[in-house]
């Protein structure tokens, strides 16, 4: 009976985690993460290539940046972006953001976007 | 006017693949190198990003990125008897006419060919003996080895990203790549693509027919990956838009976001679009090229550029094309069999069954370029004896998708009306049930099939246009019959609930429709001036300081498609350039 509802525990903790911002992401795993984003995102300053520079991004509203050509999607949507809605986002672009232009299925795993999103919060300064 | 430019170390003429790679290198070695584009500028952040570039009416039906027939083209016949026209809209093959030249639309699948081709009249000499071979059946050793390409077809392959699994690394065989291929120092730079349902299907059904299956080698990057020269790779979307369109992830081997930026950073490098150019000039003793003469097609204007080495990088045909107006080299004569410009035009053949499984979902329009299996039983695999059958080459059989457009893509089972609303329900019926299994075979060179200069059409420059006498022979039709055959075994063995099966082409062949861009030939590389136009290094035999590199250096076509060995050669070539040339200018191969 303990047992299980120990497992029970587990399971809600689990499901808990899917789906929300984990605080304790890894910035070095993040790096790597990261990958994914590079062929199109800088995060240099200014850096705009086929995606926008990601250069403090969490202190902007979604598609703000003058100098990048964002789908009317991105910029209607009104989203300000800080880790929790970023993280939001890359889980799944075309779920929050219908009809925008970004390229990119979602990354799947809690986890790998916890350690990206905590990576950018210090690389994107 | 014609105004005379300020000489250069290098022109390049073409800036796609090869005139990439060759640019990125020779600037690197500190060579003053200008390149000279037809097309224009456009970049994957400007040009090919969503959702402009998943547009089938801009890039499949109107061309896009490809070569303008209103300008230039070819006049096609089948045989010399014919009276040969101009082609006045592409169809069977695209050359592309922007800055990456085809190698921004094409799907990414890259082979190793090897000493099967490289050494093809000893081989089958050899094996079947002499009377193997049949008179007209021009093809020769190409005076190279795949020993010799190996570093290079592996330095293309970690450029380009390419996708795959090794079937032999050192003569070990690995489970689960290609069992034919021939020896590699290490893996792809990349694992397999995510496999599709077509392509598990085919797998299964190749394994149990006795095949070896594997999945087919793509430019396609399977995941994020940086090359060795700091390029970036995002991994494949499988958005389905792959051949005939940029890739809107920056997932697929291009040259324009590999070599041509790193050549752009390069101080030594220019580069001038909008350049087409017309003729290669030569010294007044004919020995050497001294430059090019080439027009700006925006506003007219004419240019000399003189270069101490002219490299030709156009498309295969278009390399044959200057070639043949430069008046360098002697014209092939297919009647008396003499001279070699334009000598051995190949193209590739096939055959292709549609499965139709009622309750399967296939979801084509999910897929990257390279998204399906392989079987190499009958091409690579030597161990496969052609004598009762009568054919000599190959073919690869393959099943899965490449980019069926969600618009252009409407597969129906034979007997389906072609309009109308019985139409309609069957496309909307079957759309989801259908997947294909494909043949491409080799063409080998026939002295018929030729390139020369069109006697009646000309160009937008008042030039002659390239004419083109092609038509497939025995040899190909044979194998085409084979082929259909292995197709529908396979296709039987699976069960479909409808099955438009293959079936051998025996037709003469036409320029209509689509089949692929893969031309070769027509200045081919081999071991003597006589029979061939390039020595193993694709440099001119008549004039030392001219490379023309391309699929035109090819002596027959194989079922593979030919990016790999064209990557390949445009890096041996500039080895070859940078380490001996340069040092020691005239012919690296004494003739």
């Amino acid at each position: 009976m303990i047992e299980t509802k120990r497992a029970t525990m587990v399971l809600i903790m689990t499901l808990l985690t899917v789906g929300t911002a984990r605080a304790d992401g890894d910035p070095v795993r993040g790096e790597t993460r990261f990958q994914e984003c590079a062929a199109c995102h800088k995060l240099a300053a200014d850096a705009n290539e086929i995606g926008p520079s990601l250069h403090g991004v969490f202190t902007r509203k979604a598609g703000e940046l003058a100098d990048f050509r964002f789908s009317p999607a991105m910029k209607r949507s009104g989203i300000v972006w800080t880790p929790e809605t970023l993280e939001k986002y890359i889980a799944d672009p075309q779920g929050m953001v219908p009809a925008n232009r970004m390229p990119y299925a979602g990354m799947t795993s809690a986890n790998d976007r916890a350690d990206l999103i905590a990576y950018l919060v210090q690389a994107t300064k | 006017m014609t105004t005379k430019l300020k000489e250069v170390d290098v022109v390049i003429v073409g800036l796609g693949w090869t005139g990439g790679i060759l640019a990125k290198e020779l600037t690197q070695a500190g060579l003053k190198v200008v390149a000279l584009e037809r097309g224009a500028l456009r970049t994957s952040e400007n040009d090919y990003s969503l959702p402009n570039i998943r547009d089938e009416l801009r890039y499949v039906v109107r061309h896009d990125l490809m070569q303008n027939t209103a300008r230039d083209t070819i006049t096609v016949r089948n045989n010399p008897q014919q009276e040969s026209l101009p082609m006045r809209r592409l169809g069977s093959f695209l050359p592309g006419e922007v800055v990456g030249g085809s190698g921004v639309h094409w799907s990414g699948h890259t082979w190793r060919w090897t000493d099967m081709e490289f050494k093809i009249r000893s081989n089958y000499e050899e094996r079947y003996g002499k009377k193997s071979i049949p008179n007209d059946m021009t093809i020769q050793d190409w005076g190279i080895s795949y020993a010799e390409l190996e570093p290079y077809y592996d330095k293309f392959e970690y450029t380009a990203a390419v996708s795959g699994k090794a079937g032999n690394i050192g003569g070990q065989i690995q489970a689960g790549g290609n069992p034919f291929e021939a020896p590699r120092a290490r893996d792809y730079p990349l694992p397999p693509l995510t496999p599709i349902l077509a392509s598990e299907m085919f797998t299964a059904a190749a394994r149990g027919a006795g095949y070896h299956p594997f999945p087919r080698p793509s430019a396609n990057a399977s995941q994020p990956y940086t090359n060795p020269d700091g390029a970036k790779f995002g991994g494949c979307q499988y958005c389905g838009y792959c051949q005939r369109f940029g890739c809107e992830a920056n997932a697929k081997g291009s040259p324009h976001i590999t070599v041509i930026p790193i050549a752009m950073r390069n101080p030594n490098f220019e580069l001038r679009t909008h350049s087409w150019v017309t003729k290669v000039l030569k010294d007044s003793d004919g020995k050497r090229a001294s430059g090019v003469a080439y027009t700006n097609v925006l506003n007219g204007e004419e240019f000399e550029q003189p270069a101490t080495i002219v490299l030709l990088c156009a498309y295969a045909i278009n390399n044959v094309h200057l070639m043949l107006l430069s008046c360098i080299g002697t014209p092939y004569d297919p009647v008396a069999q003499k001279g070699v410009i334009g000598k051995n035009y190949c193209y590739q053949t096939g055959a292709g069954a549609t499965l139709f499984f009622e309750g399967k979902h296939f979801n084509p329009f999910m897929n990257a370029g390279g998204s399906n299996a392989t079987i190499d039983d009958f091409h690579a695999n030597w161990a496969f004896d052609r004598a009762p059958h009568d054919f000599l080459g190959g073919y690869i059989v393959a099943g899965g998708f490449n980019t069926p457009l969600p618009i252009g893509y409407r597969p129906v089972p034979s007997g389906t009306p072609q309009w109308g609303s019985d139409w309609k329900r069957a496309t909307a019926k079957w759309y989801q049930t259908a997947m294909t299994i494909n043949a491409s075979g080799s063409v080998m060179a026939n002295r018929y099939n030729c390139y020369d200069l069109d006697p009646t059409y000309r160009n937008a420059f008042g030039q002659p246009l390239m004419r083109m006498t092609f038509d497939y022979k025995d040899n190909e039709h044979k194998m085409g019959g084979h082929a259909a055959q292995t197709i529908n075994n396979l296709a039987k063995s699976m069960n479909p609930t409808r099955l438009n099966p293959a079936s051998a082409r025996t037709d003469p062949w036409t320029v209509v429709p689509y089949q692929s861009t893969h031309n070769t030939g027509g200045t081919i590389m081999g071991t003597n001036p006589r029979d061939s136009a390039l020595n193993k290094y694709l440099q001119s035999w008549d004039c030392h300081n001219l490379f023309v590199i391309g699929a035109n250096a090819f002596p027959h076509n194989s079922a593979y498609n030919p990016t790999g060995p064209v990557g390949a050669l445009a890096y041996w070539t500039a080895d070859a350039i940078k380490n001996r040339y340069l040092k020691n200018p005239g012919p690296l191969v004494q003739a």
